[in-house]
């Protein structure tokens, strides 16, 4: 299948999965087709459509939960963040994903310890 | 200057952002792009990173002794005084 | 019009056993736990796999090509209970199972 429709089947496969979920497709068209492309190619070279941004470790259990759209996996995280980690996905609010930061996970549970 | 080490995919476009940020200001840095490195080195990323409480979210960045993970130029700012 | 179809006879199904039926068009995952019999859309919310291909333990059922996992009673995703796969009743008349199609 050529790359072009892969993309196209992801776009509505994930937009039924995020929908429920309170995300969107990024505003960013760029990032958005650009991110895609990577994961066409990592779901034929890896099998499946990994996140293009965190690193597979081979064990199943893990990789598994990096599948595209990782959000469930990774939700109170991400809601954090309005954003999924690669930028995919932002909350259904957001208009300007650049005034978003990425927040790491270690800093991501220090402030929920903080409270 | 303090040491500029990052790991990074190649399929990750904020890991792009990172190396052009610091190319832009002309400072020089290490990369390992962990999707293409050999097993061992993958295994000391993985090592590195989860000895900083974090995952693998890549750009991981560390300059000097201190880690930046994500692309965040302010941050990476401070640390260097720019 | 009546929206019970019949799916399979209640001894074809052991307890623990699971799998697909075509209903109307749909494909529909009609498992046998505990004594009861559940259907579910076979099809994963995710892309698309048919869970009949999946592993079932005790009431969930986990799908094989990226693991989601699935309670056959109320069809929900384990890790978010927004997303659901739709879920059918069923009933056993006279050693037949019947789905209701409507939903
Ligand atoms: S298609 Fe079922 S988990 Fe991905």
């Amino acid at each position: 299948m050529d790359t072009k429709k892969r993309k196209e089947q992801f776009r509505t496969m994930f937009q039924r999965v995020i929908d429920p979920l309170g995300y969107k497709f990024s505003p960013d068209e760029e990032l958005v087709d650009f991110l895609l492309e990577q994961e066409v190619m990592l779901e034929k070279e890896r099998g499946s459509p990994f996140c293009p941004c965190q690193g597979l470790t081979g064990e199943r259990k893990h990789d598994m939960q990096l599948v595209c759209p990782c959000i469930p996996f990774h939700r109170e995280h991400f809601d954090a963040m309005k954003r999924c980690w690669c930028g995919l996905y932002v909350h259904k609010d957001v208009d300007d994903p650049d005034e978003l930061v990425q927040i790491s996970k270690k800093e991501f549970e220090e402030s929920k310890s903080k409270g | 200057m303090k040491k500029v080490v990052m790991y990074t995919l190649s399929t990750c476009p904020w890991c792009m952002r990172a190396k052009k940020f610091f190319r832009e200001k002309d400072i020089p840095f290490e990369y390992i792009d962990y999707d293409k490195a050999d097993e061992e080195t993958r295994k000391s990323i993985l090592e590195d990173c989860r000895s900083h409480g974090e995952e693998m979210s890549f750009p991981f960045v560390k300059i000097g002794e201190d880690v930046v993970v994500g692309y965040n130029p302010q941050k990476y700012s401070s640390l260097l005084d720019l | 019009m009546v929206p019970w179809f019949f799916a399979t006879n209640e001894n074809d199904l052991d307890d623990g056993e699971m799998k697909a039926v075509s209903m109307e068009g749909n494909k529909i995952l009609l498992v046998r736990q505990a004594g009861g019999f559940y259907a579910i859309s076979n099809k994963c919310p995710h892309m698309d796999c048919p869970l009949s291909k999946g592993i079932l333990d005790e009431y969930a059922i986990q799908c094989p090509c990226h693991d989601w996992r699935f309670d056959i009673r109320s069809g929900e995703f384990l890790d978010a209970g927004e997303i659901k796969v739709p879920a059918y009743e069923t009933k056993v008349t006279d050693g037949k199972v019947y789905i209701n199609m409507e939903r």
